[in-house]
């Protein structure tokens, strides 16, 4: 235990400077979200959360650039430091991937408090069991479901690609994995998508439509019988269980290659 | 035997680092590891670390694989490997919380002996970083040494230190494999000279033998590699 937060020690030290400026720039985000001064409430709450989404994507990018700096470890040596120390693979891939992970959950968090905030400044009230599914709940969904993973396959990728780049033709498994990573993509979503609510669906974030609705009034009735099918629903469980189980799968396989990187 | 190879070839892409080298290092023992550029000596010194897999033949550490056995091993790169944002005392919290067998007290004495400043190595000179290196792998217990090069760049006032320390610090039950060009400054360190040239082994002895024939370490690097 001891060794392991030693190296979320070294993580935090080597990559807290990313950290900061990833949840400083939510500052300059919520910034940009008071800019906007569109005369229809519906339209300006529409291109606010817009921003917001603009953001969660932005910050899964840094994130993913954070967690893959091994290449440039390996560029000036670090690595070669880190690969003969005691512990596992398994542990230095677990620190870093646990950072990361922190640092998205404080990020996306965040994002959840601003969402509460501009749906306040569009009236929108929401009941404290929604605001704790908003600020929590939703953020865990969304950052399992993508950020995770997408995390944990740079991880792999970057590990990968420094693990057999000395001798033998180690650029292969890296550019097989990366060029073949959009097919495998596209195939993980169509199964989901295949077996999504066969499992019962999570009653997440059920009763904010009633608030849009009191908020905007009753929608037309075709409308209304959409929201109420996905109010009855929820939202399905089955691609969080399978993105973190895939999570754990490729830090498994990163911690393992480790053992092997050359250096 | 705290490390042995066994008819070991380490080949690259295009070039062989080292082929069909076979050595043994019993405990107890200061070698030079010898040679020109490119002759195979930080593959050697890699290879023993388990920073590098051989292409054939069999290098055992301990009696297993150098891996299994990184814990009992001490190896010090050529190479800059030091954290910019590191200071002494972050170097000391990372060394105590990984190896069981680092000890603060004497890190610090080293670091007076061996006057490194108490600042980021961004701010550092080359020779101060390099002390800085040395004192956080001779603060270790470790039973084999490898240092790659510990004194290329460094300043003679620094390079006479980092000698000094490493006499200090060495026990009998210790084993140190020290790489350098700096043969004429470190002979009088070596108790068995290794010259390896192009990958294999050149000549294999013991120093005193090599004294006692009328000869240095240096007159006879001068004659096996060049």
């Amino acid at each position: 235990m001891k060794r392991f937060g030693t190296l979320f020690w070294l993580e935090y030290r080597h990559s807290w400077i990313w950290s900061v400026a990833l949840l400083g720039s939510l500052a300059f985000w919520a910034w940009g979200i008071k800019q906007v001064r569109v005369m229809d409430v519906a339209e300006r709450l529409g291109i606010r959360a817009g921003l917001l989404a603009v953001a969660c994507a932005i910050g899964a990018v840094v994130l993913c650039l954070m967690i893959g700096r091994i290449r440039a470890e390996t560029r000036n040596g670090q690595y070669q430091v880190l690969l003969l120390t005691p512990p596992s693979g398994y542990a230095h891939i677990g620190a870093r991937y646990l950072y990361a992970a922190a640092t998205a959950f404080a990020y996306f968090i965040t994002i959840g408090f601003l969402y509460w905030w501009i749906m306040a400044l569009a009236g929108i009230h929401l009941d404290p069991t929604t605001l704790v599914e908003l600020i929590l709940a939703v953020p865990f969904y969304a950052i399992s479901v993508s950020v995770l993973p997408l995390l944990a396959w740079t991880l792999l990728l970057m590990v990968f690609i420094s693990a057999y780049r000395i001798s033998g033709p180690g650029w292969i498994p890296g550019t097989v994995m990366l060029l073949g990573t959009p097919f495998a993509f596209r195939w993980l979503v169509n199964g989901i998508l295949r077996i999504t609510y066969t499992l019962p669906g999570w009653r997440l974030f059920a009763n904010a439509p009633a608030a849009l609705i009191e908020r905007f009034g009753s929608p037309d009735p075709e409308t209304a019988l959409q929201v109420d099918n996905i109010i009855y629903n929820g939202v399905p469980i089955e691609p969080l269980l399978i993105m973190l189980a895939l999570t754990v799968v490729l830090l498994a396989v990163a911690g393992r290659i480790w053992q092997e990187v050359e250096a | 035997m705290l490390a042995r190879l066994e008819n070991v070839t380490k080949r690259y892409r295009t070039t062989e680092g080292v082929r069909d080298l076979s050595l043994d290092f019993p405990a107890g023992q200061i070698v030079g590891v010898l040679g020109l550029n490119g002759s195979g000596k930080s593959t050697m010194l890699k290879l023993i670390a388990g920073l590098l897999f051989p292409t054939a033949g069999a290098v055992t550490v301990f009696g297993g694989s150098p891996r299994g056995h990184r814990s009992r091993t001490v190896f010090l790169g050529e190479t800059d490997t030091l954290w910019p944002w590191m200071t002494p005392a972050d170097a000391s919290r990372f060394m105590e919380g990984l190896y069981s067998d680092f000890e603060p007290v004497r890190f610090n004495e080293l670091l007076d002996a061996l006057e490194v400043p108490r600042r980021k190595t961004k701010a550092m000179s080359k020779g101060e970083r390099g002390r800085l290196r040395l004192a956080m792998v001779l603060a270790r217990s470790a039973q084999l040494y490898l240092l790659d090069e510990p004194l290329a760049g460094i300043d003679l006032i620094s390079r006479e230190k980092i000698m000094t320390s490493l006499v200090r610090e060495w026990h009998t039950d210790e084993t140190i494999l020290l790489s350098t060009h700096e043969v004429a400054e470190a002979e009088g360190l070596f108790e068995r000279a290794v010259y390896l040239r192009d990958g294999r082994l050149a000549l294999d002895v013991p120093a005193e033998t090599l004294r006692q024939e009328g000869k240095s370490v240096v007159q006879t690097f001068k004659e096996v590699l060049a």
